[in-house]
């Protein structure tokens, strides 16, 4: 067939195609908060229900002032941290022994991939029980959280090297330190990178779980003491930050991904 | 040549052979803004019952010209019209059968003839009974149920073909049918389409890279040529079917289209 | 001897989980503080008997599964529907876009206090947010899967004069199957997930995150074992039926 561009009309036309410009995908969500305020000003709902959008900017800013804010951000993120740290670097090394050692994965992968299925949420109660309420069971479920994805994907992504791609470094008798960072490390890096995002973005959603049920800080607990207080503006303030936070996180990394990967085809 | 004919669904032909006009027909599409002329004052008269072959460089709009014919394009200056009537959409008085066999991958081979028949009047029975002829027709009896990508590319043709031939249409187009096949099975389709046309004597028309394709087919060959596509040559082929394709007068006719063809290509040397 | 041999080779990864439930056996011994936090394996079957005597088992686990299918059916209805309509809509897409992207940023369950204060905490809520889990990851694989539908084939449609609503059943809806599949599978995770997940929170009415929670705040280790040992083995059987029903219906696929 040959290849040209037709701009013909489709007469049975079932898909209609408007040409919007940028800054059409501002106006829903600028409707949205028109219309939030226009319904909260008619008083239609309670106070507690529904407050309008200027009472929870004040909010978040005395949130803010009060540094109340910055602390239960600080709280989060550092048990985040924390868990991070653990959990990938676990992960990283067992995920290598995974891929690179037959006996570890006949005695450990069956276990591993069983453990896997387990909802790091239905662990909750059982870490609680096991390490009381303290700081430490929810830095470990963090670390459950990152440490099977970024596992997975580690061991997957070795796996996934092309033989050939050692042959060619066998056949320039290339050391090993060159094998690990010039070969093995970019063609593996981007998949275990997409784990550690994913492991990242679990462990975000587990942590808010957790600090809403059994914490004394943090932002999960920060929402759950508004609800009980029926403060609602405070709660939507939150919920803001966690998913502004979690924004941040994910796509941050997929930018990292896009620039350190510039190679890849997609 | 096998005499497994069925003549009777011949009889109850809805659609008649139809004949095909078409006069001053142009084609211009935008690229960047700036219009390209694909076609360019095509006159071509089709009648009812014959086999044209199409054969041209590449970049000759021949495949536009067969896209314009069952309706996929519309906008177009000058006249189609099949039977007298102008033709501005798609129908199901006109087939197509496409180089790639474009056979719905989620549908068995039965399954996929039948969708030709969504919209056509029949009882249920009767579209059972006309799929499970036109499978006997293409000779893939015994692969009702398979899909497409079980299929040999020669096989998902047939089927192809006869999706495209049960609703007996007026017209049938054929836009490079058998050129993504191997020469084996592109010389077995061609004796099987020569058979079905002498069957049913459905008009044609057959585009090809193919000289010796075009010439074993056609009644006619139209000769294209390419920026802006228009017609060139014609060359009437008067030899019975079925053919032979090794006949000295079907060789000599190759030889003067071949020359037709390369004349023009010092033309296309710039062009991918 | 040989087959012996074969079953021993064959068994040697149930070793490492043998000696860790050892491992465990052996703490819960060591004096009541442990017997606390790693409770005797007898203690984990005392309790199964009683949860399954009582009837208690059943109840929870068949609350969870409820909701989960409920949820899920309705979380995959209308994220089917949205995300085919944001896929073959511009406009559709420009409005609802935005919104579901600046949603999808919030873990589901750091919206329960936000859906709690407004919708209450009965089973409502629940299905709400599950259902909600499961809207998420199939809206978008289905926006993938429309979003790629190869136009040839909606020319064959064209070619037999078919109607908006026939090409999307012959055409659009197959050809997006694969992606559509996939995003159940998801769903399906999200979905369990979500379902045990709400009843740790709001722990009203029956299920296995209930179960769990009660026996939490009652110390008994063994319950809550139990419970997450359900939780992980439903899960990966749902996730096993899924699977192979979409490899049922994906069987036209090219596996190559």
């Amino acid at each position: 067939m040959s290849s040209l561009i037709s701009v013909a009309a489709q007469p049975r036309v079932f898909i209609r195609r408007v040409r919007p410009n940028r800054l059409s995908w501002f106006v829903s969500p600028l409707l949205v908060l028109l219309a939030w305020a226009l319904v909260a000003q008619s008083g239609r709902y309670s106070e507690q229900l529904l407050v309008p959008p200027a009472v929870v900017w004040d909010t978040f800013k005395d949130l803010l002032d009060s540094g109340e804010l910055l602390e239960h951000t600080r709280f989060s993120l550092s048990r985040l941290g924390l868990g991070f740290a653990l959990g990938a670097s676990g992960g990283l090394l067992f995920g290598i022994a995974l891929a690179l050692s037959k006996t570890v994965e006949v005695y450990c992968s069956p276990l591993f991939h069983t453990l896997r299925q387990i909802p790091s949420i239905a662990l909750i109660p059982m870490f609680i029980l096991a390490f009381g309420v303290e700081e430490t069971f929810k830095i470990l479920i963090v670390t459950k959280a990152v440490f099977f994805p970024v596992a997975l994907a580690t061991s997957e992504g070795i796996k996934a090297i092309p033989r050939n791609y050692f042959e060619v470094g066998r056949i320039y008798r290339l050391p090993l330190r060159h094998l690990i960072f010039d070969i093995a490390f970019p063609a593996a890096a981007p998949p275990i990178l997409t784990g550690i995002r994913i492991g990242l973005s679990r462990a975000w959603m587990v942590l808010v779980a957790a600090e809403l049920l059994a914490a004394n800080s943090g932002l999960g607990q920060m929402i759950e003491m508004a609800r009980q207080l029926m403060r609602i503006d405070i709660v939507m303030v939150g919920v803001v930050v966690i998913g502004l936070i979690g924004f941040v996180l994910d796509h941050g990394f997929r930018l990292l991904e896009k620039r350190l990967f510039r190679w890849k085809t997609r | 040549m096998n005499a497994s004919l069925k003549q009777h669904w011949l009889d109850q032909t809805t659609h008649l052979p139809g004949s095909l006009d078409i006069r001053g027909l142009g084609k211009q599409y935008a690229i960047e803004g700036k219009p390209l002329t694909v076609l360019q004052d095509i006159n071509l008269s089709v009648k009812p019952g014959e086999f044209v072959s199409i054969v041209g460089a590449s970049g000759c709009g021949k495949s536009s010209l067969l896209r314009l014919i069952v309706g996929l394009e519309a906008q177009y200056s000058g006249d189609i019209l099949l039977d007298g009537k102008r033709i501005d959409s798609t129908s199901l008085e006109r087939g197509i059968v496409f180089q790639d066999h474009r056979l719905f991958p989620w549908k068995t081979v039965e399954q996929n003839i039948a969708v030709a028949l969504k919209n056509h009047p029949l009882t249920k029975k009767e579209k059972t009974r006309l799929v499970a002829e036109h499978i006997q027709l293409v000779n893939l009896q015994g692969f009702e149920n398979a899909y497409p990508h079980q299929l040999s590319g020669g096989m998902a043709q047939r089927a192809a073909i006869a999706r495209a031939l049960i609703n007996k249409p007026k017209i049938l187009l054929l836009d490079e049918p058998f050129g993504a096949l191997d020469a084996l099975t592109r010389v077995h389709l061609q004796r099987e389409l020569q058979r079905l046309w002498v069957q049913q004597r459905s008009t044609m028309i057959m585009v090809t890279h193919d000289v010796e394709e075009a010439l074993y087919l056609g009644d006619r060959v139209i000769v294209m040529d390419a920026r802006p596509g228009r017609i060139k040559h014609e060359i009437h082929v008067n030899l019975p079917h079925p053919r032979e394709r090794h006949s000295p007068r079907l060789q000599k006719l190759k030889d003067e289209l071949l020359t037709e063809l390369v004349g023009s290509d010092h033309v296309e040397v710039a062009h991918v | 001897m040989n087959s012996l041999v074969h079953l021993l080779r064959r068994g040697r990864g149930l070793l490492l989980p043998m000696v860790l439930i050892g491992l465990w056996e052996i703490a819960s011994r060591q004096g009541t503080a442990q017997a606390y936090a790693f409770v005797p394996l007898e203690v984990i079957g005392q309790g199964l008997v009683e949860l399954i005597d009582s009837g208690a088992l059943l109840i929870s686990t068949l609350a969870s599964l409820q909701r989960t299918c409920i949820g899920l059916l309705l979380g995959v209805t209308l994220g089917i529907a949205v995300g085919a309509s944001m896929a073959m809509s511009t406009v559709v897409e420009r409005v609802i876009g935005p919104l579901y992207h600046m949603m999808r940023q919030v873990p589901i369950l750091g919206l329960i206090p936000l859906i709690a204060l407004w919708f209450g905490s009965g089973e409502g809520a629940k299905i709400l947010i599950v259902s909600l889990a499961a809207f998420y990851p199939m809206t978008l694989n289905t926006f993938e899967g429309f979003s790629h539908i190869e136009p040839r084939y909606r020319e064959v449609g064209r070619v037999f004069e078919f109607g908006p609503v026939q090409q999307l059943t012959q055409v659009l809806l197959p050809s997006a199957l694969p992606s559509i599949a996939n995003g159940a599978l998801h769903a399906l995770a999200f979905a369990w997930v979500s379902s045990v997940g709400v009843e740790l929170f709001l722990s009203t009415g029956a299920g296995l995150g209930n179960l769990m929670m009660n026996a939490e705040a009652g110390s008994r280790m063994e319950v809550v074992v139990i419970g997450v040992l359900c939780i992980g083995l439903l899960g990966y059987a749902m996730n096993q039926l899924f699977t192979r029903l979409s490899q049922h219906l994906l069987r036209w696929r090219d596996t190559r």
